[in-house]
């Protein structure tokens, strides 16, 4: 069983990669080999690692049967605060930057804890502190944008590159492996994972699922902060835009890398992969000089596509583990009609979720 | 106009605390109360807030607008999904109608039976993936909305020069903007600060707590809501339930959408674009469980009523919008956390009286993700 869910979750990282192949070779060549000169390289890069990092974030709250609706909000209001203190107040730059990350993580925070003390669905709450943040970040800029001629240091460090391809790719590539690690060879990665897959079962084994949540929700928050630090860097400037449209797509990104929804499971190669072809999309639609709504469009139907086909294997996985003697936990529910049964099962059997 | 189908109705019917006293209960009651003194206050400080035909009759516009968003949502909240689709929906329904009027030149009530069909199909669409695949109502409206945004912008500048439909059959600008004051009997006319709009609202309203409260087709959602095993062991198509909800959702939204688009005299791609959180406030603000198997009609226009209430006060004050937003978040988490203060306070008292424990659809031990609640309580 392990062996064969093992196989399976590198069967959809390889497909994810060969799409990944495919999709850049059919760019290259559409584009007459335009597709790899520098410069369309460096820009390629330099406007993934948001996604991938919004991505990871909602990865890390998905992991424990949570969710973040407040990614871009966070991401916008942390970008927004650390303009207004670099411009307005004089703040060094770099200061900014630590402050946009320490923002985030904090936003973050109060919606772990606000879920925990309250009790109220993880959904609504980071509703409310999506409007509230977004009515903060409002109030903070207004209508004006504070261009990154303010903080010309980290406007550098945007630009710069390293094996010629941007230093923030490879931030967000060093936060996909922190992360990969955290999940796969902590203690507090692995009872993030246990809190999501099975609370019951983690709470009797002395996993306290409501730090669980605060975790998650802090370290989703931490996340976002490092993005809104990215976008500063690599953006020529924030506003009140900055966030608006990082909802969607951070959700897309797990969802396509094959994170389980109701918890338990990560997927870091896979989210990377698939945040990448989604940055894929949107530059077939530069190349073909299609109208930005497209992207829209084709992630809004491959993610329909891809939790229907995920559905479809988890029923079979569901089945294939009631047909032997059932081990473990999974014993209770075999007949469960529900849209959870399934994948309850499918999670508790997948405590080595990690993958990556 | 509420329903509610919990395990402790019996036990409240032989108790019989009163009408009054439930009532004074609800969240309705305090609903009603803050909208009074909302009113006492804004309109003691502010005495242009009770200018009839530049103040009143907007807010009411806008009232009954939001109203039928938030009872989109109400629907698919009865049986415990949510559809974050509503504005995409209700711009994709107001697109046909507007097609109907511009490229093919249908009267009025053609063209919104066009859009409202349209409503129901991507609904009914949504609907079917969920019932079929069993994937959470959270991520395929999700996926849908995406979709949806994509394509209606992409189909408005196919169509269209100006991205937006203009062409007004006879009766739309009725419905959209005038006021009772146009309808006369005999030397008797109506007053100019009521809309016409509120008589679609109305009706639906209607319509929805007959369905809920009447109706074993209402019932059947609202047990398929508080538990989905349960409603199937005794028979309930819940499938087919599911799908029905999610079209009457579709439709709704593209109903508000239509009406928005009567009210400002276009229909544009922008439609629907902040139709999201208001969905789920009024009806949540209203006392709507977000796990389903309770609904509540009046207070989700009380609910809507309270947040527009509170933004026409702001916008007389001359205070930005953004803090109205901070205002709408905040109220919601206070909101919502007395709730369950009340909710733990009443099951200590229960408890405390020997009884068994409640079916608590609200509160679930571990907060998980939408959709997740209640079934950890079924099987644990």
């Amino acid at each position: 069983m392990k062996r064969w869910l093992n196989s399976f979750v590198h069967s959809q990282n390889l497909s994810l990669g060969i799409i990944v192949v495919v999709g850049v070779a059919l760019l290259g060549v559409s584009s007459g080999g335009g597709f790899f000169d520098p410069i369309s390289v460096t820009t390629f890069f330099t406007f993934l690692a948001v996604p991938i990092l919004i991505g990871l974030a909602q990865m890390i709250t998905l992991s424990v049967g949570q969710l973040n609706l407040a990614v871009g909000a966070i991401g916008g209001f942390a970008s927004c605060f650390a303009g207004v203190i670099v411009a307005d107040l004089g703040v060094p730059a770099w200061l900014g930057a630590i402050a946009a990350v320490l923002v985030g993580a904090l936003a973050g925070l109060a919606n772990g804890l606000l879920v925990v003390i309250t009790r109220i669905n993880g959904f609504i709450v980071t509703l409310a502190t999506m409007t509230i943040l977004l009515g903060l970040q409002y109030g903070l800029v207004g209508t004006r944008t504070i261009s990154n001629s303010e903080w010309p240091s980290l406007a550098e460090l945007g630009k710069a590159s390293l094996l010629g391809i941007p230093v923030i790719f490879w931030i967000a590539v060093a936060v996909a492996i922190v992360l990969s690690f955290c999940f796969g060879h902590t203690v507090t990665g692995r009872r993030l994972l246990a809190s999501g897959g099975n609370p019951v079962a983690a709470q009797l084994a002395g996993v306290s699922n409501d730090r669980s949540v605060v975790v998650a929700h802090a370290a989703s928050g931490l996340l976002c902060g490092i993005a809104a630090f990215v976008t500063m860097a690599s953006l020529s400037g924030v506003n009140q835009s900055v966030g608006g449209d990082w909802l969607l797509s951070s959700f897309a990104a797990p969802i396509i890398g094959g994170v389980s929804l109701t918890g338990g499971s990560v997927a870091v190669l896979g989210t990377v992969l698939a945040a990448t072809i989604v940055r894929l999309v949107d530059s077939a639609r530069a190349e073909f000089q299609l109208a930005p709504s497209w992207v829209n469009f084709v992630v809004g139907a491959v993610v329909l596509g891809t939790v229907a086909l995920g559905r479809v294997r988890e029923v079979r996985a569901a089945r294939a583990a009631t047909t032997p003697p059932p081990g473990g936990t999974s014993a209770g529910e075999p007949t469960e009609p529900a849209p959870l049964g399934g994948a309850r099962i499918l999670a508790t059997a997948r405590p080595g979720g990690a993958d990556a | 106009m509420t329903a509610q189908n919990r395990d402790d109705a019996p036990r409240t019917a032989t108790r019989r605390p009163g009408a009054v006293r439930r009532f004074l209960a609800t969240p309705r009651f305090f609903l009603i109360v803050l909208i009074i003194a909302l009113v006492v206050v804004i309109g003691a400080l502010k005495p242009s807030f009770f200018n009839g035909p530049f103040v009143i009759a907007p807010l009411l516009t806008s009232i009954s607008i939001f109203t039928v968003v938030g009872l989109s949502q109400l629907v698919v909240m009865s049986v415990g999904h949510m559809n974050l689709a509503i504005g995409p929906m209700a711009a994709f329904g107001a697109m046909f109608a507007g097609m109907s009027f511009q490229l093919f030149g249908l009267p009025l009530w053609a063209g919104v039976v066009v859009g409202l069909l349209a409503g129901a199909a991507v609904g009914a669409l949504s609907g079917w993936i969920i019932a079929r695949t069993g994937v959470n109502s959270f991520i395929v409206t999700l996926a849908m909305s995406f979709a949806l945004i994509g394509l209606v912008p992409t189909v408005y500048s196919w169509l269209t020069t100006g991205s937006a439909f203009t062409v007004k059959p006879d009766g739309l600008d009725v419905i959209g903007r005038a006021s009772f004051a146009t309808l006369c009997l005999g030397n008797v006319c109506g007053t100019n600060a009521i809309p016409i709009i509120v008589v679609p609202t109305i009706v639906t309203m209607a319509i929805l707590g007959y369905l809920f409260t009447r109706t074993r087709i209402g019932r059947e959602l609202l047990m398929t809501g508080s538990n989905v095993q349960a409603a199937e062991l005794s028979g309930i198509p819940t499938s087919r339930r599911i799908i029905l909800v999610h079209t009457l959702s579709g439709v709704l939204a593209a109903l508000a959408g239509f009406l928005l688009a009567a009210s400002t005299g276009s229909f544009t791609p922008g439609i629907g674009g902040e139709f999201m959180l208001q969905s789920f406030v009024g009806p949540i603000l209203g006392g709507t469980l977000l796990a389903g198997g309770y609904v509540s009609i009046t207070g989700t226009l009380l609910g809507i009523t309270l947040t527009l209430l509170i933004r026409k006060g702001l916008d007389l004050f001359g205070v930005g919008i953004e803090t109205l937003n901070i205002l709408l978040g905040v109220i919601l988490l206070i909101a919502l956390s007395a709730d369950r203060f009340r909710l733990i306070r009443t099951r200590r008292t229960r408890a405390a009286a020997a009884v068994a424990p409640p079916d608590d659809t609200g509160g679930d031990p571990h907060p998980t993700g939408p959709g997740a609640d209640k079934k950890e309580e079924v099987s644990a």
